[in-house]
């Protein structure tokens, strides 16, 4: 098994520190737009965290599958984005159900910060960790996001 | 210029005209942003004796300088305007995203003036301001509202009023994410004006100096927090994790009108009591990685179905032993009734509180208030919170706050309106902490714990650049109110969560400031900046003629003694509070009328 971001959204405290440091640790600037992960609230009972590192469950929706260029793939069971090829088409984009992927000149997705994943250090309250989950785990965390 | 949204936007409801301009960064240096960019702009734009209801009132919303960047605990904005409560300059700080997010749309503060016709909202999407139709939300409660503009216009966030606001609730709030700016009625300015709403869309970049530099300094400090005794205690338990030490330890916990500083019920209203039964999980103000809130949750009995993101300190206090009530679904379902309604706990709950004793002495009675209005009847207080928030029966009357509604009821109810300029108090019995009590005497908004925050130095006992404080003696107090005040308003213009004055201090802020703007301010620039506004602040309430003599504090706290408890006997005397108010007016460098002077004007830059 590999380790890949996994969401709890019952820890969720809804700070959003998690989007604001994702952005400027990779874009260098402050957008929650151009964050790899995003954070709902849709009242005040849920705070729920979005992330997709692994391809599980998207079925129909898969963005590996419908990306023109083929430039989506799942390398050691993480989904990557080889931003040579990627021509910037928004397809991953639209389709993607849980909103992760946002696209300028090319697409950007999650890499787990190369194995240290920004967004879990800052997580105060253990909503986003780091760490091995099997298909079925990882799948359940996806139904309760909503995907 | 890094970190700030760049513009500053003017809405004149009267006309629908739009204007912006640029942020300078003068202004930033000046002012920072939140508090003090907020007092500028307002004292700029205000007309003299314009009433909180005019439609001249000016409404400013403003980040802090912080707000919208990774900085933890540092997502603070602020509102502010002519209290209604008050009639002073009052500023409520809040933690929801409603400010971080108008930064975002690049711009770093909402300048509000005029009324609409009809029931309106103000949307923002980064250049696109328009003044919209909320008819079909007036009457809403503050989360329904906030949840439906969220799904029907997509906005990222909204800040919004209840049906207080909207029914002029002279302690009404604003409401954003269930956080609130929640003192001195800044909601019923936005109810004045017709503004049921403020929905915010912003998608713009916010660059910082060194990227790099910030992430390893909010590193350092997450890990600072994190070790940190007060870590554990504020996510587990809450603001109120340090009631038992005030209550029991100190005595200074105001109970049952401030007849008593000791309640009997606190174990049953101790988050160790209630949190691991009700707190469903922690929540957090924006940008917040030590969050204080709990969602608090009643499953089954009168109050089932009951959910609020709380419950505090203060409102533990205020709905709680203010009125005698230790029961804590009844504080949970009255703290609820107050966030949907868009009234603060505080007031709400004090003025329940005296009319309580008005029942007790017998100025009023029972069958008037249409309510069983005793000490100790816990069903009281949310029946009585929501006639507030309605403003219906007794509740068009207790809407007023106690200053007001105890002159209308005469017959001697005055004694009993615990108050300072309009404002009714937080959980601190000054008796027995004398620099809080000159806190409130001062605050530009009337009894507040949080203009100066000096109740933890005197509690205890030292902080930042005071030792061996001696909380039960009015000496030194003028000089620590002053220096806190100043240190306190840098926080509110950063945006910083006051909760983190402990990890910050002012030299903590530096490379904080160097990451962000390119560029540091010393500890004595940035206190330069505290009282820089906090001279404005003045001036405006001395321009609308507040006085020394407004700087009071009740007459039951000056003469009667604190009965029972550690704190027994402490009490303020009338000439403790004049030789505390001498050296505060003496430290500010004001007249004894409270006019600051020309020489310290100048110093400041604001002659």
């Amino acid at each position: 098994m590999v380790s890949v971001l996994v969401s709890y959204p019952e820890y969720c405290t809804g700070c959003r520190f998690c989007e604001m440091i994702c952005s400027l640790h990779h874009e260098g600037v402050v957008n929650v737009r151009k964050a790899r992960l995003r954070v709902e609230r849709p009242n005040i009972r849920v705070d729920l965290p979005l992330v997709c590192t692994q391809c599980i469950t998207c079925g129909d929706d898969c963005c590996v599958d419908l990306c023109p260029e083929n430039a989506i793939s799942v390398v050691d069971g993480v989904v990557v984005i080889d931003q040579e090829l990627c021509i910037g088409c928004k397809t991953c984009a639209d389709t993607c159900p849980y909103g992760v992927i946002w696209v300028d000149e090319v697409a950007h997705k999650c890499d787990l910060c190369g194995g240290d994943p920004m967004c879990v250090r800052f997580c105060p309250s253990g909503a986003l960790k780091f760490e091995e989950a099997d298909e079925a785990s990882y799948a359940s965390m996806l139904t309760a996001m909503g995907g | 210029m890094h970190a700030i949204g760049g513009q500053i936007l003017h809405v004149d409801l009267d006309s629908g005209k739009v204007t912006r301009e640029p942020t300078t960064e003068t202004l930033v240096k000046e002012y920072l942003g939140g508090d003090g960019l907020a007092v500028r702009l307002f004292v700029d734009g205000m007309e003299p004796d314009t009433d909180a209801f005019d439609p001249g009132n000016v409404l400013i919303l403003a980040p802090g300088l912080f707000a919208g960047l990774p900085v933890p605990t540092g997502g603070k904005c602020v509102f502010l305007s002519r209290s209604p409560l008050t009639g002073t300059i009052a500023e409520s700080v809040m933690g929801g995203s409603v400010g971080a997010e108008l930064k975002r749309a690049g711009y770093d503060a909402l300048v509000i003036r005029g009324r609409c016709e009809t029931p309106s909202l103000l949307v923002i999407e980064d250049d696109r301001v328009e003044i919209g139709d909320a008819s079909e939300y007036w009457g809403r409660f503050t989360r329904e509202t906030s949840e439906a503009i969220r799904r029907d216009l997509g906005a990222a966030a909204v800040a919004c009023i209840g049906p207080g606001g909207e029914e002029l609730v002279r302690y009404a709030t604003i409401d954003c994410e269930d956080r609130q700016s929640g003192r001195a009625g800044l909601g019923a300015v936005m109810g004045s004006k017709n503004l049921k709403a403020i929905a915010v869309t912003g998608t713009r970049d916010l660059t910082v100096a060194d990227p790099e530099g910030l992430i390893r300094l909010d590193l350092e400090l997450q890990k600072v927090m994190e070790n940190s005794g007060a870590f554990v205690d504020d996510t587990k338990y809450g603001t109120a994790e340090f009631l038992n030490w005030v209550n029991e330890e100190k005595g200074v916990f105001p109970t049952r009108n401030w007849q008593l500083s000791v309640f009997e019920g606190r174990e049953r209203i101790d988050p160790y009591h209630w949190a691991p039964k009700y707190t469903v999980r922690s929540k957090a103000c924006h940008s917040c990685t030590k969050a204080c809130g709990k969602l608090f949750e009643v499953s089954d009995g009168r109050y089932a179905g009951t959910v609020v993101d709380g419950i505090e300190y203060e409102t533990l206090y205020s709905l709680g032993s203010e009125c005698e009530n230790g029961d804590v679904e009844s504080v949970a379902r009255a703290n609820e009734i107050c966030d949907l309604y868009g009234i603060d706990t505080i007031s709400t709950g004090v003025t329940i509180g005296f009319m309580m004793e008005l029942v007790e002495r017998g100025i009023m009675n029972v069958e008037d208030i249409g309510v069983d209005c005793r000490f100790g009847n816990a069903d009281a207080v949310p029946l009585l919170a929501e006639l507030i928030g309605r403003r219906e029966g007794i509740g068009v009357l207790m809407g007023e706050g106690v200053m007001r509604a105890s002159r209308e009821i005469g017959n001697g109810a005055e004694r009993y309106a615990i108050h300072v300029k309009g404002m009714e108090p937080p959980a601190y019995d000054v008796r027995g902490i004398k620099g809080m009590g000159l806190g409130f005497m001062t605050s530009s908004r009337g009894a507040c714990h949080l203009r100066s925050g000096v109740y933890a130095l005197n509690l205890v006992g030292n902080f930042w650049r005071f030792d061996n404080v001696d909380r039960l003696t009015a000496d030194g107090k003028g000089v620590q109110v002053k220096e806190m005040e100043d240190f306190m308003t840098v926080f509110d213009s950063l945006g910083v969560c006051k909760f983190s004055r402990g990890f910050f201090l002012m030299e903590g802020y530096a490379p904080f400031l160097q990451a962000i703007l390119g560029f540091t301010l010393s500890e004595e620039e940035l206190l330069i900046i505290g009282e820089r506004v906090n001279n404005l602040k003045q001036l405006f309430n001395y321009g609308v003629g507040v006085r020394r003599e407004d700087c009071r504090l009740p007459s039951r706290l000056l003469e009667e003694p604190i009965s029972s408890g550690p704190s027994k006997g402490a009490v303020i005397t009338e000439a403790e509070m004049n030789r505390m108010l001498d050296e505060y007016f003496q430290a500010r460098g004001w007249e004894v009328d409270g006019m600051p002077t020309h020489e310290r004007l100048s110093r400041l830059g604001l002659a």
